[in-house]
């Protein structure tokens, strides 16, 4: 048993175990970072995803306290009166939200000429809407989410009728957040090779006069 | 057996060594791998802000969905009153039918959505990945079908519903965070989804990824679908009838 062999025994037990703790040590916090990976964005879409929640949890608030308020109203009802007084109320706001009444209120008018197509017209609504638009027209028909956007033959229909340029969106909602998303929308477009003109004007009071016809459900059946 | 005491002694203070030496190493290894420990907290405490936010998103569309209910009840109670109270009532019961207020089911189509394989090489490209846009896109598709409800993941659409892409996460109506596989269940005429499903010009460009990236996509059919309740009300703050 040699002096050399004394000394290299303690050497290789060594740098085993430096090895082991190292890759130990490198599996366990890689371990933690994949995790909050998983969880995390980057700073900027958490900001954007913050804002989000904090204005969809306001608008949240707002609708429990009218829900609240409809309900004590229906539940403390103690003539027909009182109940057909809510249940008026309640008929009403269903019936803007499906687009079965003319509105009016604040909100933007764009305007664009440009040969969009169904795609972007898709798109514009679904901004429109992400943008707090209550109600929205496209030229000249009245659009909710359902409502059908589609190309045939170099035309674009609007549930099955033909439309045609230049596009005139006017959306009813919270006026400041339409107005900037009129500004970012048009600004967009504005830079697209196809677009002629694109603009928009924030107007207090819009009136939407067109309206949806409700389709009957043939299939689906509410319990 | 004195001659290996030494011997013993060393080792303990080799392995400690070794020891420092291997968190010394792996401290300084992970230090340039990790960003900056301020970014990561401001990072966490973003993270954990999102968290907090969504619980009380999630507490609010609890209560919500609760008061929808109990509105709905009382509604019915209402409608004993009057013959007039009982014509708004069964108006309002089917304006929520139709708004995505109150479940719904009948006979349906499903389609499924979900990413496909990343491009060997490391080839810098998302077109692997279901995004917003393909859902939009399938949401629109089964509305031109005819579909008289649809749910995307259990979340229903709602005539004001608005779908953004947060990240590879979908988010419906400012709702809690959607990530693939989607499964968009819509209920209506089968044979007329299936048709347009299968039109070689639907869904061209989710039909193109699935060729060069194995995008998942496939769709069947159901005698009976179930489609929630939305969790949201349907209250316009600005627009009024006029």
């Amino acid at each position: 048993m040699p002096a050399e062999r004394r000394l290299r025994t303690p050497l290789v037990v060594g740098v085993v175990i430096l090895l082991i703790t190292l890759l130990a040590v490198i599996q366990v916090r890689s371990q933690a970072e994949v995790q909050r990976s998983l969880l995390s964005q980057d700073n900027t879409s958490l900001a954007f995803l913050i804002d989000d929640l904090h204005r969809s949890n306001d608008d949240l608030a707002k609708q429990e306290k009218a829900l609240a308020s409809r309900r004590d109203m229906l539940s403390g009802a103690g003539s027909a009166a009182v109940a057909n007084a809510a249940l008026s109320a309640e008929a009403q706001n269903l019936r803007i939200v499906q687009g079965l009444d003319p509105v009016r209120g604040p909100g933007v008018v764009v305007t664009v000429d440009a040969p969009l197509n169904d795609v972007d017209l898709q798109d514009a609504v679904n901004n429109l809407h992400v943008a707090g638009a209550e109600a929205i027209s496209l030229a000249g028909r009245r659009i909710v989410t359902g409502t059908v956007i589609e190309a045939s033959g170099g035309e674009v229909l609007i549930n099955g009728v033909g439309v045609r340029g230049p596009w005139t969106l006017v959306a009813i909602g919270d006026p400041s957040r339409l107005a900037t998303a009129g500004d970012e929308m048009t600004r967009t477009l504005r830079a697209d090779a196809r677009v002629r003109s694109a603009s928009y004007r924030a107007d207090p009071d819009l009136t939407i006069s067109s309206v949806i016809r409700q389709r009957p459900f043939v299939y689906a059946l509410a319990p | 057996m004195l001659a290996a005491w030494p011997r013993l002694r060393l080792y303990p203070l080799v392995a400690l060594l070794a020891l420092a030496f291997g968190f010394f190493f792996a401290a300084q290894l992970r230090a340039e791998l990790i960003p900056p420990s301020n970014r990561v907290a401001r990072n966490e405490a973003l993270a954990l802000t999102v968290r907090s936010l969504e619980t009380d998103n999630a507490a609010y569309r609890s209560r919500t969905a609760a008061l929808q209910s109990q509105i709905g009840r009382l509604e019915t109670d209402a409608a004993l009153r009057s013959g007039a109270s009982r014509q708004l009532a069964d108006q309002v019961a089917e304006l929520r039918a139709h708004s995505g207020l109150t479940r719904l089911h009948g006979p349906g189509e499903t389609v499924t959505l979900g990413n496909g394989q990343s491009p060997k090489g490391g080839a810098a490209v998302s077109a692997y990945l279901v995004n917003f846009q393909d859902v939009q896109d399938v949401v629109n598709l089964l509305f031109r079908g005819g579909a008289e409800g649809i749910a995307v993941n259990g979340r229903r659409i709602t005539p004001e519903s608005r779908i953004v892409g947060a990240g590879t996460a979908v988010v419906i109506d400012d709702g809690p965070p959607l990530v693939p596989p989607f499964s968009v269940a819509a209920v209506g005429n089968r044979a007329a989804i299936e048709t347009l499903l299968a039109a070689p010009a639907s869904l061209g460009d989710l039909k193109q990824r699935q060729r060069d990236y194995q995008v998942q996509l496939g769709w069947f059919g159901a005698g009976d679908l179930v489609l929630p309740a939305a969790d949201t009300g349907l209250e316009p703050q600005y627009a009024h009838a006029g």
